[in-house]
């Protein structure tokens, strides 16, 4: 990542300098997680982007992932932007929050993401019975009799556990299978919807997957607080069935980032997508085999008047050659 | 203006590539060109790639139609692969669930004994016997007996198919120059091909939740070292000893079992050690498509950074390859020890 960013920083120089205008302000070096899901990486590269070219940052991308991010900010309070940190499932980021380790900048997917439990579009309209919990345990064979499971390590293992315990899955003939990783529950999805098979499982969104493969939601038993905390936990003692709350998806910074770079803090605070849009640049991206590079252009040439309202005026004039014509 | 567009104009292939191409997404340079006010010049002599041609030639396919191509292809051959490999493969999942099944089922106080037995019977050595039983003592003193159990199941089904594969594919080898050659690149593929460059393709063959899925990730990574070995072994025979079989009339049938292969054993050995080692190396990327066993809990460790459970995860799989290396290496001397009394 390092080499790929050094190309780009090379490419920018090289364009600057034939223009004279490295008028870098007073912006320092800034360190961004890059996490390893599409829509966290679109984010990751807009914001390096405005950052870069609009207020002169020195933007280092930090390939991580939740667990790992949050870890070292707490130990060693880099890096300094934590891009798509999903509240909820994130233990830990109430704590941080309170102990001031982190800052919370914005919501940075402003609908907020959906965790649920999902079967493919084509499966409800063949059967759609089975777009409520009643009409899977009815018949767990219609949904190939398997609940789809994210990796052991995964905040929604525990919880998928506790409410398949609590709404007696297994007794009821529908298995938890497992899946060792990310990738191949992705996969699974991908495969089953190749050959219009039966699948049932967990998944999120926004993500790629879910914005090429249409898949309805599985009604649950309503949101139950009390019930969802005891679920996150491994020693829960009475698991109860309840469905994911929306999930408040933030963009963090490390305590102290906005005191020392208060315009990119600024400009953090103000980067936000909602749903429709972020869905449409992943849709792009996944139509064209495209990188999340890419991807972030698209999203930059084509919503102009999005992220114009971000900047400050000093950084708008910077990149008046993108906001003014092309 | 790209820099191929006279070239092609040069060639009179103008007509043939239309109008200029536009296909290509802008990409994050030209962006940043852009942004400094300039328009993108490029490279003073750009690499003839697909990319940098289709600027000049819409008519030339770009990089990702190539990925893209070979993704449809894949897809569109899928129907087939399916129907011919599926039911090939299915009694590995048999075996790997059997054999699952039945070091679970096992009560330890047998399962243990058993396993001493076994090392003893194949290295006779008494401390190589007694460090198998210390070290299953502490993996079970440490609650994971179950986990190592499971990934032992997986290694014995594993490294056996391999064997049973592997040795006849070697002295195929090793009796055909040209085989050899063929097979060779494929065993280079086999060992350096990223393993999920293999393994998401074979997601869409197979369903992930069968357990083939992981018996084929790793019998494609250890079936090497055995198969190499084994060539390797049968081609040092001494040549004064296959004249000496040739002066005594034998066919190549005796030739095959009485000489060469004694005479290779050692080699060949040590291709099944190394067997068993990388069935070991691979048990916890095989727990990324949903293989059980002491893998299942480096990951869950280096996901939560639950150190403690990572690492004894982790010394719980340098054990048992201790373990395996140790019987199999002491039973590797014995082979050899047989040969030096003769």
């Amino acid at each position: 990542m390092k080499t790929k960013l050094n190309l780009l920083k090379g490419a920018a120089v090289a364009a600057l300098m034939t223009t004279g205008s490295a008028a870098y302000a007073d912006c320092g070096e800034v360190t961004i997680t890059e996490m390893n899901w599409a829509s966290s990486a679109v984010v990751t590269a807009v914001a390096a982007f405005l950052m870069e070219q609009g207020y002169g940052c020195e933007v280092q991308k930090v390939p991580s992932s939740t667990v790992t991010a949050i870890t070292s900010v707490t130990e060693t309070g880099e890096p300094d932007i934590l891009t798509e940190v999903w509240a909820n499932s994130t233990p830990a980021y109430p704590g941080l929050l309170a102990e001031g380790k982190l800052v919370e900048l914005a919501d940075v997917l402003s609908d907020g993401g959906v965790e649920a439990w999902w079967i493919p579009a084509y499966l409800a309209e063949s059967n759609p019975e089975l777009t409520t919990w009643e009409g899977i345990m009815a018949n767990p064979a219609a949904v190939g009799g398997k609940f789809h499971d994210c990796p052991s390590g995964w905040a929604c293992d525990i919880i998928n556990n506790n409410n398949l315990i609590a709404a007696g899955a297994e007794a009821g003939g529908l298995e938890r299978f497992q899946h060792g990783s990310g990738e191949t529950l992705q996969t699974s999805i991908a495969a089953a919807y190749d050959e219009k098979a039966p699948w049932f499982g967990y998944y999120w969104a926004p993500t790629a997957v879910l914005g090429k493969y249409p898949m309805v939601a599985v009604e649950v038993p309503a949101y139950d607080a009390e019930a969802h905390t005891c679920n996150g936990n491994v020693d829960c003692a009475n698991p109860g069935f309840s469905a994911y709350p929306a999930s408040k998806v933030v963009t963090a910074a490390a305590g102290g980032f906005s005191e020392r770079e208060p315009a990119a803090a600024a400009l953090m605070a103000k980067v936000s997508f909602t749903n429709e849009q972020m869905g449409e640049v992943l849709a792009w991206r996944l139509d064209r085999n495209a990188s999340y590079d890419e991807a972030a252009v698209y999203f930059l040439t084509n919503y102009k008047d999005v992220w114009a309202e971000w900047l400050n005026d000093e950084a708008r004039e910077k990149l008046a050659a993108i906001l003014g014509n092309g | 203006m790209a820099f191929y567009d006279s070239i092609f104009s040069a060639l009179g292939l103008s007509g043939w590539c239309g109008e200029a191409g536009d296909g290509a997404p802008l990409s994050m340079a030209d962006l940043m060109a852009k942004a400094g006010g300039d328009e993108a010049k490029g490279e003073f002599f750009p690499f003839p790639s697909l990319d940098n041609l289709n600027e000049s030639c819409s008519s030339v396919l770009q990089s990702r139609d190539v990925t893209k191509g070979i993704e449809e292809g894949f897809l569109a051959a899928k129907p087939a692969l399916k129907t011919v490999l599926d039911p090939i493969t299915q009694p590995l999942s048999w075996l790997l669930d059997g054999a699952l099944w039945l070091f679970e089922a096992m009560p330890w106080f047998v399962m243990v004994p058993i396993l001493v037995a076994i090392s003893y019977w194949a290295s006779r050595s008494k401390p190589v016997t007694i460090f198998v039983f210390i070290s299953i003592m502490l993996l079970g003193l440490v609650d994971h007996y179950d986990v190592a159990m499971q990934t032992l199941s997986i290694i014995f089904v594993c490294t056996s198919i391999s064997v049973l594969l592997g040795v006849p594919v070697g002295i195929a080898m090793s009796k055909s120059d040209r085989l050899q050659k063929s097979t060779v690149p494929i065993l280079d593929l086999l060992q350096t091909l990223p393993t999920f460059v293999y393994l998401i393709p074979l997601i869409f063959l197979f369903s992930v939740t069968e357990s083939k899925l992981y018996g084929i990730a790793i019998i494609l990574y250890a079936i090497v070292p055995v198969i190499r070995l084994t060539d390797l072994g049968i081609r040092l025979v001494d040549q004064d000893v296959m004249e000496a079989a040739n002066a005594f009339g034998m066919n190549s049938r005796q030739k095959l079992l009485r000489v060469q292969l004694p005479l290779a054993l050692p080699n060949i050995m040590a291709g099944i050690n190394q067997t068993i080692m990388m069935s070991l190396a691979m048990v916890v990327i095989a727990s990324l498509v949903s293989a059980p066993g002491l893998g299942v809990n480096v990951l869950r460790g280096i996901r939560n950074l639950e150190l403690g459970v990572g690492i004894v995860a982790g010394i719980g799989i340098v054990l048992l390859a201790v373990i395996l290396d140790r019987v199999s290496k002491a039973a590797l001397s014995r082979v050899d020890m047989t040969r030096v009394k003769h």
